[in-house]
């Protein structure tokens, strides 16, 4: 005679569902595609230091302006700086800005999001006002002027691109959680009487992560861009941080004579939210039945 | 349809007071020292201390907010510190040149993209479906200053075809002030001449500003012509023998176009974004290089000036592009 849990363990196991997500994930090579350059990238920026024998910031004004060739495979800049190992230090500041100003975004939208769409009246007017004002704004510009009033620094543009795309993601969230608060589930933590902050906290704020985390995926490419914008007009990273955007600014004086120096960091930003947006779009592909793929 | 406007101009009063307030925020509030900011790191105390009293930076700050919202209301946004001159002059004087640009880019973005958009959904998955996935792909990630950069390299530095400065030639007088915009007051006085030179000089920066644009607007086109070629509707075109041109554009295109103008709007807003990088690497004289430039000098003034009116205009083109919206749906209308 077996015990109920012997029964059950004995059981065959249930046939694994193809699951969907994945499934199409395998199809879409393009995202394979994204996934594979945007790799490689960090691959190399992590290995930096046994890849090049170069120093990122160290100045040797006798081999300035070199030609790309085998011993500085894309060429030196106006100090004499390997211009291959300041791309792949500077991997390092792009991406990892990019990244980390999307999750401070996301986050405190989340967190405004909800409470605003789980209290709803007054709280919710204000918020949702406040934001539609600073969405009033065109992205770009804001964080630009919020960068020049807070002062030119690489934290300053983290911080002014993070103000500029947080109503995004207040909105979503707030779309969730209206729908949310209506539900059994939370309508009995209410009746039990259990903490509204608590109820944000454990019921709303986890069910509304997934469209904000769609969102964030395709929002890191665009960061990456906004970063580097406001390092080409001397709102970001100041010299000589090897970030992309400030070595096209100071780069691009000397297109016309030494075409290599604003070029190769400009094609490693194409390429990083190149493939950030490849990845971004298959995913949202996939999710999203309408887009047709 | 009445009501409708008028909810939409009491929201645009609404929206364009945020705007001042964040504006404000920015340069009274946000800065350690605005009036460090206003004269500059050069300035010593004495000069300092007259200019916060001048500016009423000792006074309360809704006291100061008053003061900053008569100016405002007057047109006085106040001196560029780069320039010496008011700063609603400059950007007067730098406006057209920007819109013309932007105008020309957008009419590129609508015109390459709507087609391409189309033609991507009708050969759904076939290799210009592909290649135009691509391309738009490319033209979002493309950050503006770099094409710029590639584009001045190879079409003025190695082919020399296109000059990759200013608005016309060094020798060539602009034409008679009508519009300020080149090419209509060159058409317009019949100056050939500088009708010539100054579309030879739009053309490359144009074609940079409406790239990451056309991207967008053929996604969008895309993605609406493909959920409007199941409708019912064209399903019956089809029985009765309407195909090919046709029923794309006479039939389907028309109502896919509906929430492409929404997409259009805001990207105009990033349009506008882009203008400011375009504007620098061409050296195309409007606001957006005029607003570059201040940057260095840290011309507060200026900078917030130029925020102000851009972020004005595109809340009210968003206006009229939300009306446009009403217009052409007769679904909505009433």
């Amino acid at each position: 005679m077996e015990t109920p849990l012997q029964t059950e363990m004995s059981r065959p196991k249930p046939i694994t569902p193809v699951r969907p997500f994945w499934y199409k994930l395998k199809q879409n090579q393009m995202t394979w595609i994204g996934l594979g350059i945007l790799g490689v990238i960090v691959l190399c920026s992590l290995i930096a230091p046994i890849l090049t024998p170069y120093n990122p910031t160290q100045v040797d004004i006798s081999q300035k302006f070199l030609g790309p060739s085998l011993h500085h495979w894309f060429g030196t800049d106006e100090v004499g700086r390997d211009i291959l190992t300041r791309i792949l230090y500077g991997a390092r500041i792009s991406l990892g800005v990019g990244i980390t100003v999307i999750i401070m975004a996301s986050i405190i939208g989340i967190l405004i999001g909800t409470i605003s769409g789980y209290f709803g009246g007054v709280i919710d007017v204000i918020i949702m006002r406040i934001m539609d004002m600073v969405m009033a704004f065109p992205t770009l510009i804001l964080a630009m002027a919020l960068a020049a009033a807070l002062g030119p620094s690489l934290q300053n543009a983290m911080l002014a691109i993070a103000i500029v795309k947080i109503p995004v993601y207040v909105r979503l969230a707030r779309g969730e959680s209206l729908v949310l608060r209506e539900k059994l589930f939370v309508k009995s933590a209410q009746s039990f009487g259990i903490n509204p902050w608590r109820i944000i906290g454990k019921h709303i704020v986890p069910n509304s992560v997934s469209p904000v985390i769609i969102q964030a995926t395709l929002d890191v490419g665009d960061a990456i861009l906004m970063i580097a914008t406001l390092g080409f007009l001397g709102l970001g990273a100041q010299p000589p941080t090897p970030e992309w955007g400030a070595m096209i600014s100071i780069g691009w004086k000397y297109l016309l004579d030494y075409w290599w120096y604003p070029t190769f960091p400009g094609l490693f930003l194409f390429l990083s939210a190149g493939s950030l947006n490849l990845i971004g779009d298959g995913i949202r592909d996939i999710l999203d039945p309408k887009t047709g793929r | 349809m009445k009501k409708m406007i008028i909810n939409r101009l009491g929201l645009l009063i609404f929206v364009v007071f945020g705007v001042t307030l964040i504006s404000f925020l920015l340069s009274h509030v946000i800065p350690g020292d605005p009036a460090r900011m206003m004269v500059g790191q050069r300035a010593n105390e004495e000069t300092l201390q007259q200019v916060r009293q001048q500016l009423g930076l000792d006074q309360p700050l809704l006291i100061q907010y008053e003061t900053y919202m008569k100016g405002i209301l007057s047109g006085d946004l106040g001196t560029s510190i780069r320039t010496q001159k008011p700063v609603i002059d400059d950007l007067e004087a730098f406006f057209p040149a920007t819109m013309e640009l932007a105008i020309i880019a957008f009419i590129f973005a609508l015109v390459i993209g709507i087609p391409l958009g189309v033609l991507a959904a009708v050969k759904k998955n076939s290799f210009w479906d592909h290649a135009s996935r691509i391309f738009s792909i490319g033209g979002v990630s493309t950050p503006v200053f770099w094409s710029g950069l590639v584009i001045i390299l190879i079409f003025y530095g190695y082919l020399n075809w296109f000059p990759a400065n200013g608005r016309l030639d060094m020798n060539i007088h602009p034409p008679t002030h009508i519009t300020g915009l080149y090419i209509v007051d060159s058409l317009l006085s019949g100056d050939m001449v500088a009708l010539k030179s100054s579309l030879h000089h739009i053309l490359l920066p144009a074609i940079v500003l409406s790239y990451a644009q056309l991207a967008v607007i053929t996604r969008q086109v895309r993605a609406s012509m493909l959920e409007i070629m199941e409708q019912e509707y064209i399903r019956t075109a089809i029985a009765n023998g309407i195909h090919g041109p046709f029923l794309f554009f006479r039939y389907a295109l028309r109502n896919a176009l509906i929430p492409t103008i929404t997409v259009v709007g805001i990207s105009f807003g990033s349009l506008l974004g882009g203008a400011v990088v375009t504007e620098t690497i061409f050296g195309w004289p409007g606001m957006g290089k005029y607003v570059v430039d201040s940057i260095a000098y840290l011309d507060f003034p200026a900078m917030m000036g130029f925020t102000l009116l851009i972020a004005v205009g595109y809340v009210i083109i968003n206006l009229i592009v939300d009306l446009t919206y009403y217009v052409l749906d007769p679904q909505i209308k009433g």
